[in-house]
């Protein structure tokens, strides 16, 4: 079988790499050729081939205890190591066409910010000021890279302390540490405020269903908030909870109760969306294995 | 002795639920086959229609997935969404905070108004990409809505803590919101959040309802089989874990190793070392080590 890996700087990996170029222009340009109406049998064939190889990696018994170097005692365990490790070459080849699709985004991104600007259009300033921080971060970030990769072991162990950082590594961090992340943890606090005004209209009494949410959840938050769930618990207690452990009282406490709706009311209905979701998922990647769903969406 | 090895169940479990939903595709074809009242997706030509009216955009979000099963499923009701809009010349916005999605989200809508015939309408930005990380994303979309007011807002695909931030900024400015997350974690904030909410297979029977192929309805009968199996082997669970609980307890205050057959099915264990086979090192590997 065909090694998915070589040497580095050697002869047969600068012939594999120029092969797998010449194979991929040679395919790029066959598809630019390919009536339209072939397209979709040849998009159908790379979808089902690639799908029959995780089928198989899931299907095929997988070799156990395989150490590095080992070859296979049978045809089972040839095939079986050769989809493993055909799976993390497959992997690389789906984060390789991630980062071109990754480059059209941002090319996206930045014609509709330049023509705004361009154009002076509504709110220009702010997609300026977007436009002035990709290049900036995508700067920055690339000379961080380079400034690090050149660095020696005894100056990156300098840098710990952080008046000894280069100016690329502490504008990193100021842009990404400093600005970045913080606006991300802003946002994200966003959320306790939206949860406040969306329970709110959910709990609002206006039906049946709307009055037993309404309940439960007033009960399952009494029963996470420790004041009210003591207080509830003496007063268990006091009616003869603490003197006979079975007393039916017992089934009274908050913590019970709130353990009940949480185990025999939420748990089943979420598992039970999770089945539904999980088929769905099934019978859709189905669908897109055997291409039954060809134009689905357009035709 | 053990009849069966129970670490094959799980697959032998998946191939009759893909038999299931082969054998109904094949039945859709001749016979035609009746799909429940889903309200989120009669909703969605109200919504475009209420954007028309208002000359506001259409706003999508196939959330934050990679190009997958659910993200495809996304777009697919966005198809049709979009088909409605173009019909109807409404202006849409399509976010994407995945490239892949954006990709092909870009080349489906461009589908989509060619095949009704107004290829002029559609706008070059109207399908955008806004950003990778997910508050940066939740900022870009919270503001496209905040600036261009949208009136119809469809929050469809994998979510998490950004959904809350959609669906309540939708609120404030008055959009109707159709949202499904297969994240059982968000459903709850859409349902708390939003108008219409398409929970959990309602997400993925949702292209079978508004396109009515037999290759999508069938499949959907295929699903409700299956899910019908499943309860089935619950409720046959139920009366095995009953019958051998007692047993169960007692083995497990004994020796908590002790697996029942329940414990088994679902737990196979990892294969016994002492059956790894005899294999010969590659020459080179070999001596390095």
């Amino acid at each position: 079988m065909i090694p998915w890996s070589f040497e580095s700087g050697s002869t047969p990996l600068k012939i594999a790499i120029f092969v797998t170029l010449a194979l991929g222009f040679g395919l790029f340009f066959a598809l630019m050729k390919t009536p339209p109406r072939l397209r979709p049998k040849i998009a159908a064939t790379f979808t089902f081939l690639a799908g029959l190889l995780y089928v198989g990696i899931w299907l095929w018994p997988t070799a156990h205890g395989r150490e590095a170097g080992d070859i296979p005692a049978n045809f089972t365990e040839g095939v079986a190591f050769w989809l493993e490790d055909t799976q993390s070459q497959f992997q690389n080849l789906s984060n390789i066409l991630t980062s071109f699709l990754l480059l059209m985004g941002v090319f996206s991104l930045v014609r509709l910010h330049a023509t705004r600007v361009s154009k002076q259009q509504r709110d220009w300033p702010f997609s300026l000021v977007l436009l002035i921080c990709v290049a900036l971060m995508t700067f920055i970030g690339y000379w961080d890279w380079l400034t690090v990769m050149n660095m020696k072991p005894e100056e990156l162990e300098a840098m710990r302390d952080v008046t000894n950082q280069p100016f690329a590594v502490w504008m990193k961090d100021l842009l990404f540490d400093g600005l970045l992340q913080t606006m991300e943890a802003a946002m994200f606090s966003i959320i306790a405020f939206y949860i406040l005004s969306a329970a709110y209209r959910a709990f609002r009494v206006r039906s049946v269903e709307a009055t037993i949410l309404l309940a439960s959840a007033i009960i399952v938050m009494l029963g996470l908030l420790g004041m009210a769930e003591n207080y509830w618990s003496i007063m268990i207690d006091n009616m003869g909870g603490l003197e006979d452990p079975n007393a039916l009282v017992n089934n009274l406490r908050l913590e019970a109760i709130t353990q009940f709706i949480r185990d025999n009311l939420q748990t089943p209905g979420l598992r039970a969306i999770d089945f539904g979701v999980g088929v769905g998922a099934l019978a859709m990647a189905l669908r897109l294995w055997l291409s039954l769903e060809r134009g689905g969406s357009t035709s | 002795m053990q009849y069966f090895d129970t670490g094959k169940y799980q697959v032998l479990f998946v191939l009759v639920m893909v038999a299931f939903i082969l054998i109904n595709i094949f039945r859709a074809q001749n016979k035609d086959i009746f799909i429940r009242r889903i309200a989120g997706l009669n909703a969605i030509e109200d919504a475009v229609g209420r954007a028309t009216e208002m000359g506001k955009p259409v706003l999508m979000v196939p959330g934050l997935g990679a190009l997958n099963a659910i993200s495809v499923q996304a777009l697919n009701i966005f198809a049709h969404i979009t088909r409605t809009a173009a019909r109807f010349a409404s202006p849409i916005r399509l976010c994407c905070g995945e490239a892949a999605v954006f990709a092909v989200a870009q080349e489906v809508i461009r589908d989509v108004y060619q095949s009704e015939g107004v290829p002029e309408r559609m706008d070059g930005d109207s399908v955008r990409f806004v950003s990778d990380r997910q508050f940066a994303f939740a900022a870009g979309v919270s503001g496209i809505m905040l600036r261009e007011q949208t009136a119809a807002t469809f929050f469809m695909g994998e979510f998490f803590a950004e959904s809350l931030i959609f669906a309540e900024t939708a609120n404030s400015i008055g959009a109707i919101q159709v949202a499904s997350s297969t994240e059982n974690t968000q459903t709850p904030f859409f349902i708390a959040a939003c108008d219409y909410v398409l929970i959990g297979e309602e997400f993925y029977a949702a292209s079978a309802y508004l396109t009515r192929k037999p290759v999508l309805v069938g499949s959907l009968v295929g699903q409700d089989w299956g899910k019908m199996l499943i309860a089935s082997l619950i409720l046959f669970g139920i009366g095995l874990e009953s019958s051998q609980r007692k047993g169960w307890v007692e083995q497990m205050e004994s020796d908590p190793a002790a697996k029942t057959s329940m414990m088994r099915l679902f737990s196979p264990e990892p294969p016994d070392p002492a059956t790894k086979p005899v294999r010969q090192k590659h020459p080179e590997e070999g001596e390095a080590q």
